[in-house]
């Protein structure tokens, strides 16, 4: 199964145009969509997930329309929205169970075999009577990624998942999404370069509604690969820097600013080759489209 | 600081649009309601003037009602937003002092609510300068009018309720916790409503409304028209002491919300935490396989969904504290109007379970409130707590969602009902009342109240959704259940245009649901059709996913356009406008519709046409001869037979105006006169037909007219307008039904106000004592003196049917119920016509039969009726004449109409009224059973025996005379406390009924058809007339009144001449009671300024008493003017006696000559307390400070 998105468009009522002609192929497994905040991840993927209409464009999934068959994918899809909240009232057991009716998982004894089973593997075993409304920022995370694996789904779709976890639970979480990923289509959307970086077959990057790379990371790393260049400078310096330099990220790094050149030969003598990394990858994506906005 | 926070709050208030919305709305509502019709809110009656102060006052005390609301928007967000907006955290770490920061937001917050509140007397002062206002319904302008009310009760009113809000809102942090306080309040209020009707507890309602309308109320009850129009509304008494009350209950509030108040974020639970259990099998989710389970997504997958949401959201909804505090406040509500059930004279009635039933319809509110509340509450249920994106992505059908919040919502009020019931049936059997009927409670409330709730809540689902706007939502649906209301004053006063119309009527035990079931029902079909179409539409329309504008929504929509919705649309469609035809068809076309303008027209022109014929000579009737077969079970009847018309004047009349009853269900089949006649005239609008004699009726003449009518139902109306006469079991009407002679004044608009708008002369509501047209006619009208009468009737199998006069023959044919009545002796022109099916109780009095016609299992009072027709005939055959028929009958009729009426030897007897009374004790509870049925007794006396002349005072010889009479037989069966209970009521309702005079107050000898007056006024003034004279001497009068004017035709008598009787039993030395009592009205402001007591030796007591008298003479508006006092008034002490109550050990008229008086006293036992008219004979504005308590003091 592939899912094949074609030419959409979307804008939305203020103005904003939150997809530009987005045209992607997603095939099984792992797919990571990196783009920074306000790119239009989640705009993407609420269409995907049959919660937001689209312009104009299509989606299709195998032979489902998902513009029009909403019911159809529905049927197959786990969803974790990006922002979500839960009935306070209520503990994580009966509502996980809830939402397990509502995924079709009609037999008793099975549905609460396959809650358990979740609940256990998300860590959330010992709190699973808690109201939820006890629940921490990672623990509700947890519970949003334990309903968004009800009934084995076909397509996942999670937005920033990992937000609000801590390192233990986000490896974990990651481990268990790449064991999922194998012959489902798994859209992960994030900022964090590392994610996508450490599961992702496939990726894009996204910003301002447009598709600004696809590929694997790994041939987007290649493509990079030995013209990332890095120079600690000072801090009175690098407004000149900035002017002189296409740079591609500042950072400081004990407290010095470190900046980061893409370039096919060594800018000057200061500057260092380094191995290129994903993150590299991102910001010149991100940065060459700001550039590119502004000289248009 | 505090400057800071209060500028600050006006800053940030000033930008805030709602603000001034807020104030456009309540100007607008303030100035439509005083210069269109489209807004209604109290208003000027009769005489009163359209901006006099209480007018204004009232409206301005409504409106500040409706400004709780937005008090509660105000107010409650003050601290709340800080809150709501996630703002505490940086704002509570900021060096402010809380004191500052609570009264910085709130009285900035008050200013800017009072600036809204300004709106109220503005919108008012706008609205009364206005240039289309009539300047003769207007008094000068002057700003107390306005502001006066503003400052006494709405700055007040928004300081407490500012203060409730603004407390909730900071102290619970939750907006849903601000509402609720909201309906507490309004809790509060209501239930002082039923406090209110208690004569005895209005004080204590007049206290505890905490919006002061009651105090305001009770003020100024008894204002006339003429105080209404010159006094402004005082700042004292119970205004002044609820007032106080209630700021003081606003700052005890603002005191503990102080201390209450925590600036930390997170606050400690009240509750304890419980202990989470820790597991101690260690889980390690690595190693955790997720099973595999099947997905269904079946049709009946989609249905068990259904069901667990259902319950889903059920609980969900009786889990909220909110909810709880709702029904919990309206239970309450329930039990507090459960003390007072069914009161008529302070005596409750049995707990039926209509009476009930009528009691739990109080909840309504409850149920419309949360209805509004929760179907707003579960649409946005996901959305609120950010949980929508996941259940939207469900694989579930789109309807499931809003359709299980619905059901979720059914299962509440079912629940809820089935809570009511047993709410219901646990204070039947506090009352000790065990005759549970669940059939009536589950057939009412399982059908019309659900009815009622379902349409309510998926047309307010339906506006939630549209909207889309959780707040705005609320808004929208409360604005147009309001909008609704006005519907019929803009015109649309059909019931298809009256959401929800179509009510099931009253419950009768006679005649259970009778005839209203088949309108209800085709109305709620209309209605079910019209809500379940909007709910498919709401289906489409919903928002699923993080769509919210609306062409967006469409866009998603169309793809649920699937073949059972557009099915489900189609066919609620053609269900609505078919059942909206089949309606119309019945309401319209096999009935006859008219509206209000229509109604009013028909009867101006009327009056416009006709009038010229009111005092054109008629023949009188003096034979009635008829057969009438009544067919319950149809609704029908046909009445035939005929008239013996005579002249009785000294010309010929040769035109013969016919007045046939102008109801839709009846038809004249024929009517017809012995001799030739042709018709001269017809006004087919009014059926009025003038029929021309080739030869006149010479006077002394008589001839015959024959004639059939039919009564038929077709169809059926609006419960509301059907008819209640005819029916299944209790039909009950007069000869109103069959034709009558000439022109019929009562048919004439009457209001002075309305008949200028309409262009018609002023009024006079009835003849001069004087006119001899009006001597001519007696009080039921000029188509008779007395009559002969005879008449045989026929009902269905298992009624009876009862007429006046004594039953002939009684016989079975054709499977009918036949009964030959005939009247030996001439009675009035006035008789009823009954059936049902009765159980009968029987027994003699001195050869005279008496007879009571019951409903099965109504024989509470039986006996009480019994007992009071055997004990007034008797009163009334010593005291006046002798009884003129062999028989008494009293029969039952259903609750549609509550009161009891006197036809010859008939009294047909309301099922509301006496029948289910409950008298608990008869030293202490008015026996109003007992009452009514001598009072209707009397006037076969009053009424029958003695017919009065139509003329100005009329009533006062047959109802007031009823009246007195009554209260003889009472007073010699009963306690003096309880007459004295009975004449508090009749005082109070007199003084309250002279308060909304609408034309003009007239003294009791020429009263105008007004019942404080002829009933309430007269059993005062009889009361202590008969004081003064003696009872033995106001009988003789009545006995010799009697004996001129018994069974005399035409010329009848007039107040004129009862008074003249009374005046030869009145000594000289008392003759000013007759002028103050019958001629003028007037009244006393008698009081105890202080009293005490020494004791003088063993058992002797002397009482000092210091009183002020004085004596007012009122004119027709209630002017008063003081006039001198030259009286004989009682002066009383009160001891104790051996049980321990008051009882009177001294009671003697005194002469008062002046206002101020001291009287020396000397008694025989300890003296408790003393007054002057301590037991309330005299008319006094100020009853409650007559009499007070003794204190010691040595002189």
């Amino acid at each position: 199964m592939q899912l094949v998105i074609q030419n959409l468009n979307k804008t939305y009522s203020n103005g904003v145009q939150a997809l530009k002609d987005v045209t992607l192929t997603i095939n099984q497994g792992m797919f990571g969509l990196l783009g920074p905040n306000g790119a239009g991840k989640s705009s993407l993927m609420r269409t995907i997930a049959t919660l937001q209409e689209a312009d104009s464009g299509s989606i299709q999934l195998g032979d489902i329309n998902v513009l029009t068959q909403k019911e159809e994918v529905r049927k197959i899809l786990g969803y974790l929205p990006q922002e979500f909240g839960v009935y306070p009232k209520i503990d994580a057991i009966t509502l996980l169970d809830h939402l397990a009716v509502l995924k079709g998982i009609s037999n008793k004894a099975e549905r609460k075999g396959l809650v358990e089973a979740l609940l256990q593997k998300t860590n959330l075993w010992q709190a699973r009577n808690k109201n939820l409304g006890g629940y921490s920022g990672g623990m509700k995370q947890r519970f949003g990624i334990a309903q968004a694996l009800i009934a084995n789904p076909k397509l996942i779709i999670v937005d920033e998942p990992t937000a609000g976890l801590d390192p233990a639970e986000r490896n974990r979480f990651l481990n268990l999404l790449s064991e999922i990923g194998e012959n489902t289509i798994v859209i992960l959307s994030t900022h964090i370069v590392e994610d996508v970086k450490e599961l992702c077959t496939d990726m894009a990057i996204i910003n301002k509604g447009q598709v600004l790379y696809k590929g694997s990371p790994l041939d987007a790393i290649a493509a990079v690969e030995g013209k990332v260049w890095t120079k600690t400078i000072t801090k009175p310096e690098l407004e000149n820097y900035r002017n002189s330099f296409s740079i591609i990220s500042e950072r400081l790094i004990g407290g010095r600013p470190v900046i980061s050149v893409l370039s096919d030969q060594q800018p000057d003598g200061g500057f260092d080759r380094v191995p290129a990394d994903l993150e590299d990858v991102y910001f010149t994506h991100i940065f060459g489209s700001t550039k590119t906005e502004v000289a248009a | 600081m505090f400057k800071n926070i209060f500028l600050f709050e006006l800053k940030y208030r000033k930008a805030r649009a709602a603000n001034y919305i807020y104030f456009a709305i309540m100007f607008l509502f303030c100035l439509l309601a005083v210069t269109t019709d489209v807004v209604r809110i109290g208003g000027a009656v009769g005489q009163v003037k359209e901006n006099a102060p209480i007018v204004i006052g009232q409206m301005i005390v409504i409106m500040g009602f409706f400004m709780t609301l937005i008090s509660s928007a105000i107010m409650g967000v003050a601290v709340l937003r800080d809150f709501e907006h996630n703002t505490e955290a940086i704002l509570f770490s900021t060096p402010i002092k809380k004191f500052h920061y609570l009264m910085g937001r709130y009285w900035g917050s008050l200013v800017i609510l009072l600036l809204v509140a300004a709106s109220l007397p503005i919108g008012f002062m706008i609205g009364d300068l206005w240039p289309t206002r009539e300047a003769d319904r207007l008094l000068p302008f002057n700003l107390l009018t306005y502001w006066q009310p503003f400052c006494i009760f709405v700055v007040p009113n928004m300081f407490f309720t500012g203060a409730i809000f603004f407390a909730s809102g900071a102290l619970s942090r939750k907006s849903i916790v601000i509402y609720t306080q909201g309906i507490m309040l309004l809790v509060l209020y209501i239930g002082t409503s039923s406090l209110l009707r208690d004569i005895e507890q209005k004080e204590i309602a007049a206290m505890l409304d905490p919006f002061g309308v009651r105090a305001f109320n009770f003020y100024t009850q008894y204002w006339t028209p003429g105080e209404r129009n010159t006094l402004q509304i005082p700042f004292e008494g119970y205004i002044l002491y609820n007032r106080l009350l209630w700021v003081g209950v606003g700052i005890l509030i603002l005191v503990i919300n102080h201390f209450a108040f925590s600036f930390n974020v997170v606050r400690n639970s009240i509750f304890k935490i419980k202990a989470v259990k820790d597991e101690l099998i260690k889980i390690k989710p690595e190693e955790t396989r997720i099973p595999l389970a099947q997905q269904y997504t079946s049709f009946t997958t989609h249905i068990s969904q259904l069901v667990k949401l259902t319950v889903f959201y059920f609980k969900m909804v009786f889990k909220e504290i909110p909810f709880l505090a709702i029904v919990i406040a309206g239970i309450l509500l329930l039990l507090v109007n459960a003390i007072n059930l069914n009161e008529l004279f302070g005596t409750k009635s049995y707990p039926t379970t209509y009476t009930i039933l009528g009691l739990l319809s109080g909840f309504n509110l409850f149920f419309l409130i949360i209805s509004v509340l929760y179907t707003g509450e579960l649409v946005w249920k996901e959305r609120s707590v950010n949980l929508n994106l996941i259940i939207d992505a469900m694989p579930m059908p789109d309807f499931i969602s809003l359709i299980s919040k619905f059901f979720g919502l059914l299962l509440v009020y079912i629940v809820l009902i089935a809570g009511l019931i047993l709410t219901g049936m646990v204070i039947q059997m506090s009352y000790g009342y065990y005759k549970f009927e669940l059939s009536i409670y589950v057939g009412t409330l399982y059908t019309e109240t659900v009815a009622f709730l379902v349409l309510y809540s998926l047309l307010s689902m339906f506006i939630h959704v549209m909207v889309n706007n959780k707040f705005l939502g609320f808004a929208v649906a409360v604005a147009f259940f309001i909008l609704v209301s006005f519907f019929s004053q803009m015109g649309l006063e059909h019931p298809l245009f009256q959401f929800g119309s179509g009510s099931l009527g009253t419950y009768s035990d006679m005649n259970v649901y009778g005839h209203f079931v088949t309108p209800f029902s085709w109305f709620q079909v209309y209605w079910m059709a019209f809500v379940v179409f909007l709910f498919a539409i709401a289906v489409v329309f919903s928002s699923r996913g993080s769509e919210d504008v609306i062409a967006m929504r469409w866009k998603a929509g169309k793809l649920r356009l699937s073949r059972s919705l557009i099915t489900l649309i189609v066919c609620t469609t053609v269900i609505f406008v078919s059942s909206g035809f089949y309606i119309f068809y019945n309401t319209n076309i096999v009935n006859e519709y008219s509206n209000k303008d229509q109604r009013e027209k028909l009867q101006i022109d009327y009056e416009k046409t006709l009038k010229k014929f009111e005092f054109t000579p008629q023949p009188r009737i003096t034979d009635v001869n008829l057969k009438v077969d009544i067919y319950p079970s149809k609704r029908d009847f046909t009445a035939e037979g005929h008239y013996i018309l005579k002249n009785k004047t000294d010309k010929p009349i040769s035109d013969l105006h016919i007045q046939e009853n102008v109801g839709s269900e009846l038809k004249t089949d024929y009517l017809k006169f012995d001799r030739k006649y042709g018709v001269k005239e017809k006004f087919d609008e009014f059926d009025y037909t003038i029929y021309k004699l080739e030869e006149p009726i010479q006077p002394g003449d008589s001839i015959r007219m024959d004639f059939k009518v039919s009564f038929v139902t077709n169809g059926f109306v609006e419960g509301g307008r059907s008819n209640t006469s005819v029916i299944f079991n209790g039909t009950f009407f007069n000869n109103q039904y069959f034709p009558s002679l000439g022109y019929f004044s009562g048919g004439e608009m009457s209001d002075d106000n309305d008949r200028k708008e309409k262009g018609l002369p002023k009024k006079e509501r009835m003849m001069e004592r004087n006119d001899p047209r009006g001597l001519q006619q007696s009080l039921f009208g000029d188509d008779a003196d007395h009559v002969n009468f005879e008449m045989v009737m026929s009902t269905d199998k298992g009624q009876t049917a009862i007429a006046p006069g004594y039953l002939q023959k009684q016989w079975v044919e054709n499977n009918r119920e036949y009964f030959h009545y005939k009247m030996d002796a001439p009675m009035c022109n006035f008789y009823s016509m009954i059936s049902a099916r009765y159980e009968v109780k029987r027994e003699k009095w001195n050869d005279i039969n008496l007879e009571v016609y019951f409903h099965k299992g109504h024989n509470y009072n039986v006996d009480k009726m019994m007992l009071g027709m055997k004990d007034a005939l008797t009163y009334y055959s010593k005291n006046f004449s002798p009884y003129q028929y062999r028989q008494l009958r009293i029969m039952e009729f259903p609750r549609y109409a509550n009161f009891a009426q006197s036809f010859a030897n008939t009294i047909p007897f309301s099922e509301g009224i006496g029948f289910i009374a409950k008298i608990n004790d008869p030293d202490k509870d008015i026996d109003y059973v007992y009452y009514v049925t001598a009072h209707e007794v009397a006037h076969q006396w009053w009424g029958h025996q003695v017919m009065e002349a139509g003329v100005k005072g009329n009533a006062m010889l047959s109802e007031s005379m009823s009246q007195y009479s009554a209260l003889m037989v009472l007073k010699h069966k009963f306690t003096p406390e309880i007459i004295e209970r009975y004449l508090k009521y009749e005082l109070d309702r007199y003084l309250l009924g002279r308060a909304s005079e609408r034309k003009k107050e007239q003294p009791l000898e020429l009263v105008e058809g007004q019942g404080y007056i002829h009933y309430q006024k007269a059993s005062l003034i009889f009361y202590a007339l008969q004081d003064y004279l003696g009872e033995d001497s106001v009988n003789a009068a009545f006995r010799r009144f009697n004996n001129t004017w018994r069974f005399k035709d035409a010329p009848y008598p007039t107040s004129a001449d009862l008074l003249k009787e009374i005046r030869k039993v009145t000594p000289d030395s008392l003759n000013y009671l007759i002028k103050d009592m019958f001629e003028t009205i007037t009244l006393f402001e008698n009081k105890t300024d202080s009293a005490f007591y020494r004791e003088k030796g063993k058992n002797e007591f002397e009482v000092k008493l210091y009183a002020t008298a004085e004596k007012l003479r009122a004119d027709s508006i209630g002017i008063e003017t003081p006039i001198s006092i030259n009286d004989w008034i009682d002066i009383g002490v009160y001891g104790k006696d051996k049980a321990g109550k008051d009882s009177l050990i001294y009671l003697k008229k005194h002469k008062i000559a002046k206002k101020e008086n001291a009287f020396t006293i000397t008694v025989k036992s300890k003296p408790r307390k003393a007054g002057i008219d301590p037991l309330h004979k005299l008319i006094d504005r100020h009853s409650n400070d007559n009499s007070k308590g003794l204190l010691k003091r040595d002189l």
